[in-house]
């Protein structure tokens, strides 16, 4: 034990230390601050402790359950979509045959270097009244009167995971092809000389072998999803109605936008981290290596 | 002598950071601005505000006048985008740090109850340091709060209705048939100039609180009571908004816009006939040059109830002073002399910058009698402020920004024809359980 602790070990300490010391003051301390924070209620600075009152609003606040269903709709429906897309433009990127594989990468990589909120800005433009996509449909005869796509319910979150997955499919996209590089390519030739066709190749080689990248960008995108709040913001201000607002939308309103309730806005940012909790254990469980 | 190389560094790094940490208290309070770098006897004050060319350049106005009586008077203007103004107020009030915080700080009225009631004792008192006898009574309810008055009254938004006479000519209306009306009438003028013309008579966006605050207002009205409490359910004058504002949206007058800059632009393209709107919306109507002598401005319509009036208000904003400001003094007095109470401030900020106060000295001013050739030659200033006054006063209350959302959450149903007691039920559960 005592030669354990040489000197190149205790040299080692003394790297980590100040690291570990700026962790725990800032990242750590406004964690334990805001749990505390997320007992007590009251406006602007005066607070008292209401113990688990605020928890207990959660359960019957409206907003509350309309945010938390919008998020797990983008959620539910858009992170599939997203990683499908993902997986195959990676599959095709990778094809040994492409030509201008390096532009067909570097244009599908493009928009996640682009800022979040000028994207927005485009996409609430593209779906504007008067915005390129309603001429575009009017111009072939499809619609006959522009659609008022953002003052619409349900095509206003049609937009919002239009705008989400032009986003981000491109950077899940550069996880899965760097793991398939990995994969040798003597697999895939056993597997022609065998007889199973592309097809069957990717299915039955590709994303097998990928599995533990897919579980990675699944959590991500999770976490990504539940935390969503630039496109929303930009793109409906959360409209029409509250029909597109995200629990990250709610917390600012909560602390920004409302008489400020910092205690209860911490109390909804506690509820993302259960959730996010939740679906990252519940992804491992089935998505990961049984052992 | 590898490990005193590491000692070594270890040393620097947590010196570099306790200096950091110690470098930034020191920068703090020098941008708190309370000026203590040139000693007790200075004489700089420093003001938070959101537009450089409007509230930004009013100060400097105003910190000319002063300069005159009170020589080495300075004044710094903090210029930064609305809402981080009021993130920064909101996190420094509620972490109770005092230090970083302006002197003077610019305040949308729908907001002033809220800080005053969320942070008590964090706004100085002007009651007896400004004559708010001079002031638009409306205004200065708004700033009223159990019997104190907090800051002083700067610009206005009386509401006014923009139209381009060359569309409603088309359409075979004259000047007259628009003074005055309900807005029953408007959306059969509406229907007629979309007929003769093509051309929208207003926007409609049911995300933006706006039409539906200046219906209430013009009505005597808010979406919340004057003791803070939902005012949705047994009030007439909301449910003839709703009704008025839903028939506006089905008449197809309207043409749907989604934001800011597809309001503006649905006017400056001349797709739309009319737009009511605050005074303050003159200059981006007059942003279109093409469009000149062909607008005109007449009094909003009227809601259908007893006591509405055609006026009413949308936003303006108001300056106050933070009670723990080390030049408190100093800065009220120099508010209370320029924009508390200058006509001289008043005249040229309108013709500088285009704002409209609530000052009614400057009202018979030159200044407010001009007549600019943009809108026909109309002395469109001396309508405005004649409106003005005219202006219900209500407590815009301290939860504005809830009510508004809870409307917002129910309006799509209302809009798709539910029923109206029951979505203005829904409503006020909604928001008595958003202000708990």
């Amino acid at each position: 034990m005592g030669s354990k602790w040489n000197k190149s070990n205790l040299m080692g300490w003394q790297f980590v230390l100040l690291p570990s010391a700026l962790i725990l003051l800032f990242s750590f301390y406004p964690m334990i601050q805001s749990l505390l924070l997320s007992f007590q209620s009251g406006k602007g600075n005066v607070y008292h402790y209401v113990g688990l009152s605020n928890y207990a609003r959660l359960f019957s606040d409206p907003m509350f359950k309309q945010a938390v269903l919008n998020t797990l709709l983008y959620l539910i429906v858009q992170v599939p979509i997203m990683l499908m897309l993902g997986l195959v433009i990676a599959y095709f990127l990778n094809m040994p045959g492409l030509k201008f594989k390096g532009f067909y990468r570097t244009a599908i990589f493009l928009p996640c270097v682009t800022s979040l909120v000028s994207y927005a800005v485009l996409f609430k433009s593209i779906f504007a009244v008067d915005g390129i996509l309603n001429r575009m449909l009017m111009s072939i005869h499809i619609i006959h009167e522009p659609i008022a796509w953002l003052m619409d319910p349900v095509w206003a979150k049609v937009a919002i995971i239009a705008a989400i997955t032009w986003r981000w499919t491109g950077y899940n996209m550069i996880f899965y092809l760097a793991a398939m590089q990995n994969i040798d390519p003597s697999v895939y030739e056993a597997a022609s000389i065998d007889g199973a066709s592309k097809t069957r190749q990717f299915f039955s080689i590709t994303v097998p072998m990928l599995k533990p990248i897919i579980l990675f960008t699944a959590i991500i995108s999770t976490n990504g999803t539940l935390q969503l709040f630039d496109e929303v913001v930009n793109i409906t201000n959360g409209g029409p109605g509250n029909s597109t607002m995200t629990i990250s939308q709610y917390i600012y309103n909560l602390s920004f936008m409302y008489t400020p309730n910092f205690g209860y806005a911490a109390t909804v940012s506690y509820a993302i981290v259960i959730m996010v909790a939740v679906l990252a254990f519940l992804q491992l469980k089935v998505g990961g290596e049984k052992k | 002598m590898k490990k005193l190389l590491s000692v070594l560094l270890l040393v620097s790094m947590t010196a570099s950071l306790l200096a950091a940490c110690g470098s930034s208290k020191s920068s703090d309070s020098g941008q708190s601005g309370t000026g203590n770098e040139g000693g007790s006897a200075s004489k700089k004050v420093v003001a938070w505000a959101w537009d450089p060319s409007f509230n930004g350049a009013a100060l400097k106005i105003a910190e000319e006048l002063y300069a005159k009586e009170n020589p080495g008077f300075e004044l710094e203007v903090v210029d930064m985008a609305k809402t981080d103004l009021e993130q920064k107020l909101n996190t420094n009030l509620a972490s109770g740090v005092k230090e970083g915080l302006p002197d003077i700080i610019l305040v949308n009225d729908p907001n002033i109850q809220k800080y005053v009631t969320a942070y008590p004792g964090t706004f100085a008192d002007f009651t007896d340091k400004v004559d708010y006898s001079q002031f638009s009574p409306y205004k200065v309810d708004a700033l009223t709060i159990d019997g104190k008055v907090y800051g002083v009254p700067f610009d206005i938004g009386v509401t006014g209705m923009f139209y381009r006479s060359d569309y409603l000519e088309q359409a075979g209306f004259k000047a007259e048939d628009l003074e005055n009306i309900t807005w029953d009438e408007y959306i059969e003028i509406g229907k007629v100039v979309k007929e003769k013309t093509g051309k929208y008579m207003s926007t409609i966006n049911p995300n933006d609180e706006a039409l539906t605050s200046i219906l209430l207002q013009s009505g005597g009205s808010w979406y919340i009571t004057p003791d803070n409490k939902g005012n949705f359910v047994d009030n007439p004058v909301m449910t003839e908004t709703l009704r008025v504002y839903k028939a506006i949206a089905d008449s197809g007058i309207a043409k749907p816009v989604t934001g800011w800059s597809e309001f503006v632009g649905s006017f400056n393209a001349g797709d739309v006939a009319t737009v009511v709107s605050g005074v303050w919306q003159i200059s981006s109507i007059m942003d279109a040059k093409d469009q000149s002598g062909k607008w005109r401005v007449a009094p909003i319509p009227r809601l259908n109830v007893e006591g509405a009036v055609n006026a009413s208000n949308e936003g303006g904003s108001s300056w106050f002073v933070l009670e723990g400001s080390a030049n408190k003094d100093l800065a009220i007095d120099f508010l209370a002399k320029t924009i508390g109470g200058s006509s001289e401030f008043y005249e040229r900020f309108l013709k500088e910058n285009g704002g409209v106060g609530s000052y009614i000295p400057s009202f018979s001013s030159e200044a407010y009698s001009q007549t600019p050739e943009f809108f026909g030659g109309q002395a469109i200033y001396t309508d405005f402020t004649k409106w003005s006054t005219e202006v219900p006063g209500i407590s815009l209350g301290m939860y504005t920004q809830e009510a508004k959302d809870a409307l917002k959450n129910e309006l799509p149903n209302i809009l798709n024809g539910s029923d109206l007691t029951q979505s203005l039920a829904n409503i006020q559960k909604l928001f008595e359980q958003q202000v708990q």
